[in-house]
């Protein structure tokens, strides 16, 4: 193994995921889900499972199938895995907000949606985490960003596994009274291992490795990226471990969850120092459109912080949870995800057309892929719609919450119309667009190497 | 010092190019031993049985065969060619012609390795979108008898997705070499890259002004 191969299904991953995306943007422009409703509301909790499952979820996955292997120099385990677990989390997400509809009386029938959610939804995860685990264990030696993914993988796990709890409670599989009042009392469990654990926690990870990579920076493995892997492991245990078992044992998980938040900030700080450490230490001056949108998601992540501890000060955590929420989302996850999206699919794009032939023509560079200054609007008026519908969601205006998410689909749109462009290889100059013996990659599905 | 070797229209004839001027002007041929004594080197190739012609040009010796095949020949006029360059002895004995120096510098400071090199800037680093030889990814080309090219390079990261199709790229580009029969290209992470590496126009493309060290 010297090299990590294509992912073969990483595409049909990122353009699922971005149609979750649009989905729930239309959802939250159309007013359907919170504000609206309540965040408890199954309107808003099929908002909630679409853009965690749909959308960020199947982004993350379909980017860890194709980067663990770089983290750990190892091949992917089996690109095979990679199809059903993908169908299995598309169905079990459909059959989510169809048990979901069914909680809100939009559905008559008695069909047990939300326990074929579980099914579906826990054999996707299970083979997705079976396949990168297997993947991570072949290494030798675990660097430290595969090992913050290490920990996300645990965490996802943890969070499907409330989720199937949660399911098959709301829709009446299961009614042990323990699992009730887990049911009743873990959302926050299930969130902050969902958002915090799976999805920040895994993003921390590749991030720093991306970062070194496309900015020439060094990889790290510094104290303080040591020091935040271990306090925001612990932070998380503190609050899935701790929090459950508050919850079981007639406590209050608020407290685990308390603590946890204070681990979580001192993990933050410590990567947000190595991650000022690594722009500072770049060596490409003159950083590409995904590192520069990057940094505003690493600015969204640090409000979110202040945001929270803000709100906790005042008492107001609560009433303002879909904001927090909304941020973490959108501000931070989403805007890692589009800004690096942009640069993986050019340069995925590029290895599978312009690999084969490399030495023999006259190649392309992953740049000639993608036309920044076009693709560069639609970043910012995402970000600031982002930013907006941040203020007024906090400030109680949800009708112009709505006029901020149809800004941000028109912006997503455009984001994706350059994805699409780069795929199609639209951008590159027709003289040199297809040498001999290149071919144009198909839409979702990539060529092996 | 590295010996390319150029197929000719007729089989029974092979050029060799050993990267360093033959002849000042002009050319000579040798078609029998008994001419062949006005050059050390033509006497030498001579020697080896099934040689019958040798022809000496600016920068290139061809050779005829009477018999055998180049398979076995080719190893030993490789060797005899160079054997005469690295001891600095004259192509030809008369005086009139000592002007022309078997250890005269060669065409460009690299040789022929600069060729494989110069083929090797088509080789790009997708992500990097610059050549990997002024990325400094290219630690190492070595020539050996029967247009054998050794190449030993890096990638920026080890894992990287691009890193089977730089190998074979590199490959590719110093095998589409005239004379080159064999290329073997070694990945290695020891040492590991850093931007010092790259070229001062590498650099100055990045914007690297600190020396390139991490």
């Amino acid at each position: 193994m010297i090299g990590a191969s294509l992912s073969r299904w990483s595409m049909a991953y990122f353009a699922a995921a971005l149609i979750a995306l649009f989905a729930a943007e239309i959802m939250m422009t159309a007013g359907f889900g919170f504000p609206g409703a309540t965040v408890a509301a199954p309107e808003t909790l099929i908002l909630v499972h679409v853009v965690a499952i749909g959308w960020l979820s199947l982004l993350m996955c379909g980017a860890l199938l194709q980067f663990v292997p770089v983290l750990v120099v190892q091949p992917l385990y089996s690109d095979t895995l990679a199809l059903p677990a993908l169908v299995l989390l598309v169905s079990g997400l459909a059959a989510l907000v169809l048990g979901f509809l069914q909680l809100g009386g939009y559905i008559g029938t008695s069909f047990p949606f939300l326990a074929a959610a579980s099914v579906l939804l826990g054999c996707g995860f299970a083979l997705i985490i079976w396949n990168l685990g297997r993947t991570l264990a072949a290494a030798p030696k675990l660097p430290l960003p595969a090992q913050f993914v290490t920990v996300g993988l645990v965490c996802v796990a943890a969070t499907v596994t409330l989720g199937i709890i949660f399911a098959l409670v709301l829709g009446g599989t299961v009614n042990a009274t323990s699992l009730l009042v887990l049911t009743g009392i873990g959302r926050p469990i299930h969130a902050t291992a969902g958002l915090g654990g799976w999805l920040t926690f895994t993003a921390m990870g590749v991030s720093y490795r991306l970062l070194a990579m496309f900015m020439l920076a060094p990889d790290l493995e510094r104290p303080t990226t040591r020091a935040a892997l271990l306090i925001g492991t612990i932070a998380l245990a503190v609050a899935i471990a701790g929090g459950v078992i508050a919850a079981l044992t007639h406590g209050n998980p608020a407290i685990a969850l308390l603590a946890a938040f204070i681990g979580g900030v001192l993990a933050l700080a410590l990567y947000g120092a190595d991650v000022r450490h690594l722009y500072r230490a770049r060596k490409r001056k003159n950083i590409e459109l995904n590192s520069r949108m990057t940094a505003f998601a690493f600015a969204s992540l640090a409000a979110s912080v202040v945001l929270i501890a803000v709100l906790l000060g005042l008492g107001q955590l609560e009433e303002h949870i879909g904001a927090v929420v909304f941020l973490v989302a959108f501000g931070w996850l989403s805007g890692l995800g589009l800004a690096q999206l942009y640069k993986i699919v050019a340069f995925l794009t590029w290895l599978e057309c312009y690999g084969p032939i490399l030495g023999k023509a006259p190649t392309p560079r992953v740049q000639d892929l993608v036309v920044e200054p076009r693709a560069v609007k639609w970043f910012r008026l995402y970000l600031l719609a982002v930013w907006a519908g941040e203020i007024v969601l906090l400030a109680g205006l949800p009708l112009l919450f709505r006029v901020a998410t149809a800004a941000m689909f028109v912006a997503t749109i455009g984001i994706a119309g350059e994805i699409l462009r780069t795929r199609r290889l639209h951008n590159v100059a027709a003289a040199s667009r297809l040498p001999a013996g290149a071919q144009l990659p198909r839409l979702l599905i990539s060529s092996h190497a | 010092m590295f010996i390319q070797t150029e197929a000719m229209p007729d089989p029974t004839m092979l050029r060799f190019l050993p990267g360093r001027e033959v002849l000042e002007e002009g050319t000579r041929g040798f078609r029998d031993e008994r001419e062949a004594a006005a050059s050390p080197l033509a006497e030498k190739l001579f020697a080896i049985e099934g040689v019958s012609k040798v022809e000496f040009a600016r920068d290139s010796i061809t050779v005829t065969r009477s018999g055998g095949d180049w398979q076995h020949l080719k190893p030993a006029i490789l060797g005899v060619v160079m054997e005469h360059f690295m001891t600095g002895a004259p192509v030809l004995r008369n005086e009139a012609a000592s002007s022309v120096h078997a250890s005269a510098p060669p065409a460009d400071a690299d040789g022929e390795l600069g060729h494989v090199k110069e083929s090797l800037r088509q080789v790009i680093d997708p992500e990097l979108g610059y050549n990997i030889v002024d990325l400094g990814l290219v630690y190492d080309i070595a020539a050996e008898e029967g247009g054998v090219i050794r190449i030993t390079m890096t990638t920026t990261t080890p894992g990287c997705p691009a890193t089977n199709y730089l190998k074979t790229g590199a490959g590719e580009a110093a095998g589409a070499l005239p004379g080159v029969e064999f290329v073997d290209v070694q990945l290695t992470y020891e040492p590991r890259w850093t931007p010092e590496l790259m070229s001062p126009e590498a650099k100055a493309y990045f914007g690297i002004d600190d020396g390139g060290g991490w």
